[in-house]
């Protein structure tokens, strides 16, 4: 048995064929043992292939190049063809914001108050717990007006005053539909392409496969926006930002929305930079002696992972650092946007880590998730994330960074057109709809100022374009440059991909 | 040479009284533009579908022939499969003309179609007459020279046919750009609106029934002054009026009228083309207005197609190296290396100076893009970059450049992106970038320039995409 290097005490190893037992054991003793020595030693010179490679610290980071040099360019995989968009920032709406009362304008259902939504348009559609019980299914109309906007003449929701002005600059998408009617599958299904844990998130995927622009940030980078407790919040957790069986340096690298961004990132006092990276090499050689006996990835990934949080700690403090922002700035985003943990502060958070090459940005709201009180909770969170959305499309647009950032705007479904728990003219509630909900994009590699799909008259099914959520990321890894089909890693003997096994295609009406 | 059967005789001579009965059909019956009788037009319209008899039968017989020289029995066919198809030719030549006589088709287009089906005709009748002579080794290289003259008579012919049902540029509607350049389609635009929108709209929806090939109801719309001129009931455009204007009544009507237009079930027009169509008419109908008010169209100009850059591998050792170091480093636009390279400075920004990138003018010609912005390079930069000269996309922004080299990018023919926001770049300075045509996108948010961004768009018509790179709540001071 072989000792840990950091273990000192001598221990007493016991020879197993000296030991009575039968001959037989013995022999099968002595064969294991001999491969186990072959695969130790299999591990040694595997561990010093990667050994040799962590000397290029990019290709550990799945970066373009690899240490072998070979000329050419032939170890580039990714981006498989010239990509429109270097980054991405993803708007996640978790709990599933109502598409009837933002987007998907319905006027005829005004007509249509508390009457039952008819058999034929729900069909045999499951329905959750939390309706499968009521009696009936009480259309009920929107809440609030709509009115057309921009050149394309879209129509927004009296909610969303301020993305009526962008309107022209965002690609909708309104025929977005999921398998999933809870929110941890759909959830997990819209970031990883899986409804079960443990499959990397669509952040990871683009880390492992385009590496990063920036040494001095992570390339994928977690944004919580901070709790409103008068809405209704469901949990979200690490697992959507998870590596999954990627290398876990593929991870979302979290901010917190409150007080330091990363936790126990400035140095103690009384350890200065020098001490820090004296210490930090003597750690990362025990690292590497550890990977040279065991032949962990996961060990390398814990250097890098080291060697990161050290650039991070001045990388860091100069991306939370808002003071040299303009009063422009400030006029866009809003007063919201100097309060750390807001959405627009996140927005423009995003902003800046754009512009610091950070490859994929997601920043999430929670509280969409309204199954009664539609009409008090609604305007509160359509207040919180109307503003910012509109300033990030329209700041990264005079920055001319729109060219090439794709912005991402989704929840994991829709919500019921028919009310959940008792109708009233004033209030409704709504449950978790999964046959058609509206998303949109901007910027690289969409079409701006177009609708896409339509739902029929009660925003219950999808009538022309459907976009399933395999469909939906393959667009977003089209605008990166790359090919849904080729971004593969073998994992219990399959290629996995983030659109999974079932044919997902790109929506070419999507792209400009 | 073998004795001249009497029968042979014969046969020419019927030919010969054949051919001139074809030839003169035009004359004997003209196409005068009017329909006729119903039952022309019933038997006419299966000419479409009787038509591909022939062009299969006679595209087999060269291939016969061909063959022939291996398996005898195949060029036995096609003594029989050449008369199947001069039979055809007959009924396919005969249903052509009752459809355009008896529909009132007439036009350039319809008289180019009738006489390739005449002359192709009378071509296979010569090959008819010709094989049996070339078959007994009477004739060395008449027949197959006239089968030759066929097929391309044949190719021609279904060509404008071809024009008359789907239009002029049903074929090349779709060819890559690329190719089209290369092949010469297509003219440069003119700035008016409407021969950027209107003209458009016209050609890939009117124009096949009512253009050059064909002009129905007398009426040509693939010209301004054809269009504004009207059909044979008068003009169908009343400037000012799209109400009066009766081209857009025919648009306007519900689908399924008999006076609807585009007719005979081909889709209507999109809603916004009908409303750029109502505000063009509205307003004067004007051949050379380049701007119409409330209609902003946003400008699909395909971004520029990638240029492939050399072939840069010799370098790929130093490139490689740099990628493991820290600072400015070059990465491939794409697993296809004649994408080309990008530089990044993010890493090293704030020491990133002139004399470094000068360092890189060994790369300069295979460099697509420069990320540059937030460096310490100053306007001395313009002297280096200047050689990149296959750069589409720059970016300067948060530079110490004051834009006095901006005029050295002149030489920068690929250009289409170049970002100056948050410099100290002026309006006379920025002034100079209107001699790269290349310029699609140019940034000026946060510059001396920015409040005058309109001035250089105006100044620069023929780049309609150029951004005012302005917020909103400004532009509205």
């Amino acid at each position: 048995m072989k000792q840990h290097p950091l273990c000192t005490d001598t221990e007493h190893v016991t020879n197993v064929l000296d030991l009575a037992i039968p001959a037989q054991v013995k022999q099968e003793w002595a064969e294991l043992q001999t491969r186990r020595h072959f695969l130790g030693r299999a591990g040694k010179v595997l561990g010093w292939a990667a050994a040799a490679s962590l000397l290029n610290n990019r290709a550990l980071r799945g970066d373009n190049y690899s240490a072998a040099g070979a000329p050419g360019g032939d170890s580039l995989k990714f981006p498989n063809f010239a990509p429109r968009a270097k980054r991405a920032i993803y708007l996640f709406m978790s709990g599933g914001p109502s598409q009837v009362d933002l987007w998907d304008y319905k006027p005829n259902l005004a007509a249509q108050f508390d009457k039952d939504l008819p058999d034929s348009v729900r069909g045999s559609q499951q329905l959750t717990g939390m309706t499968t019980s009521q009696a009936r299914f009480p259309v009920a109309p929107s809440h609030w007006a709509f009115k057309r906007y921009g050149e394309s003449g879209t129509w927004v929701s009296d909610l969303m005053p301020n993305m009526g002005r962008i309107v022209d600059d965002l690609t909708i998408i309104k025929s977005t539909n999921t398998e999933a009617i809870n929110h941890e599958p759909a959830i997990m299904l819209m970031n990883t392409g899986n409804m079960n844990a443990g499959k990397p998130c669509l952040g990871s995927w683009l880390a492992y496969g385009l590496g990063s622009m920036n040494d001095n940030l992570p390339t994928f980078m977690v944004l919580q926006t901070k709790l409103n407790t008068d809405e209704n919040n469901q949990p979200v957790s690490s697992r959507l930002w998870s590596s999954g069986f990627l290398s876990s340096e593929y991870a979302g690298v979290g901010l917190r929305s409150a007080g330091d961004p990363v936790l126990y990132l400035s140095d103690p006092n009384g350890v200065d930079r020098e001490v820090r990276r004296k210490m930090l090499d003597a750690v990362n050689e025990i690292n590497r002696q550890t990977y040279e006996e065991l032949g962990d990835p996961e060990t390398n990934s814990r250097i890098a992972q080291y060697e990161m949080a050290y650039r991070m700690q001045s990388s860091v403090p100069e991306l939370a650092d808002l003071s040299k922002e303009p009063q422009s700035t400030w006029d866009l985003y809003g007063p919201d946007a100097r309060v750390p943990g807001t959405f627009a502060y996140n927005c423009l958070m995003a902003r800046r880590l754009a512009e610091r090459g950070v490859r994929f940005t997601q920043v999430y709201k929670r509280g969409w998730d309204m199954h009664d009180n539609v009409t008090k909770i609604l305007p509160i969170i359509c207040r919180e994330t109307d503003r910012g959305c509109y300033a990030l499309i329209t700041d990264l647009k005079q920055r001319g960074m729109l060219d090439d950032t794709l912005v991402i705007w989704a929840g994991e479904f829709g919500r019921t057109v028919y009310s959940q728990g008792g109708l009233t003219p004033d209030n409704y509630g709504r449950d978790h709809h999964p046959r058609c909900y509206t998303t949109w994009m901007a910027g690289g590699g969409v079409r701006p100022g177009i609708t896409y799909g339509e739902t029929d008259d009660y925003s219950y099914n999808v009538v022309k374009d459907p976009v399933t959520v395999r469909d939906f990321n393959a667009t977003i890894l089209h605008c990166l440059g790359i090919d849904h089909n080729k971004l593969t890693y073998k994992f219990q003997g399959l290629d996995q991909k983030l659109t999974g096994p079932v044919p997902a295609s790109v929506v070419s009406g999507l792209l400009a | 040479m073998l004795p001249i059967k009497q029968s042979t005789r014969i046969a020419w001579a019927a030919s010969l009284g054949l051919s001139l009965l074809l030839l003169s059909l035009p004359w004997l019956v003209r196409l005068d533009g009017h329909s006729h009788a119903d039952w022309q037009q019933f038997l006419g319209r299966f000419h479409p579908l009787a038509v591909h008899l022939p062009i299969g039968l006679l595209v087999l017989v060269p291939l016969l022939e061909v063959v022939g020289a291996l398996r005898p029995a195949l060029r036995e066919a096609a003594g029989f499969v050449l008369a199947l198809a001069f039979a055809s030719c007959l009924v396919a030549l005969s249903l052509g003309f009752l459809l355009a006589y008896g529909s009132g088709d007439s036009g350039a287009g319809v008289s180019r179609h009738l006489w390739g089906g005449v002359v192709l005709t009378i071509v296979v009748l010569i090959c008819l007459l010709a094989r049996p002579q070339w078959h007994a080794k009477g004739v060395g290289y008449a027949y197959p020279t006239l089968l030759a003259c066929m097929l391309i008579a044949l190719v021609w012919t279904a060509d404008q046919g071809g024009s008359l049902t789907h239009g002029n540029n049903y074929l090349t509607q779709y060819m890559p750009a690329g190719m089209k350049r290369v092949l010469a389609f297509g003219t440069t635009p003119s700035a008016s609106f409407y021969a950027r929108h209107i003209h458009p709209i016209l050609d890939a929806n009117c124009s096949s029934c009512h253009g050059e090939g064909q002009a129905k109801g007398g009426l040509r719309m693939d010209s301004y002054e054809l269009l504004m001129k009207g059909g044979k009931d008068g003009a169908v455009i009343v400037a000012g009026n799209s109400g009066k204007s009766v081209l857009f009544q025919r648009i306007t009507l519900p689908p399924d009228h008999k006076q609807f237009m585009p007719a005979e079930g081909r889709p209507p027009l999109q809603p916004e083309e009908i409303r750029w169509i109502k505000a063009w008419i509205d307003q004067g109908a004007s051949q050379t207005v380049a701007k119409l008010d409330g209609i902003t169209i946003r400008e699909e100009l395909p971004e520029a197609p990638i240029v492939p850059v050399g072939d840069y591998s010799s370098l790929m050792p130093e490139i490689q190296k740099m990628a493991l170091g820290q600072g400015a480093k070059l990465k491939q636009v794409s697993a296809k290396p004649s994408d080309g390279l990008v530089l990044f400075t993010v890493d090293a920004a704030s020491t990133f100076d002139d004399a470094q990138l000068a360092q890189f003018q060994k790369f300069a010609p295979y460099i697509v893009e420069a990320e540059l912005d937030r460096t310490a390079l100053t306007d001395a930069c313009f002297d280096t970059l200047k050689q990149f000269t296959n750069l589409r996309a720059l970016h300067l922004e948060e530079t110490k450049i004051t834009g006095s080299g901006l005029a050295k990018l002149a030489s920068l023919s690929h250009l289409s992106y170049l970002n100056l926001s948050g410099t100290q770049v002026t309006a006379a300075s920025a002034a100079s970038l209107n001699s790269i045509k290349s310029l699609r996108h140019v940034y000026l948010y946060n510059t001396p320039a920015q409040p005058a961004p309109a001035a250089t768009r105006a100044s620069q018509p023929a780049t309609p995409a150029v951004e005012a790179a302005q917020p909103k709540e400004k532009s509205a001071q």
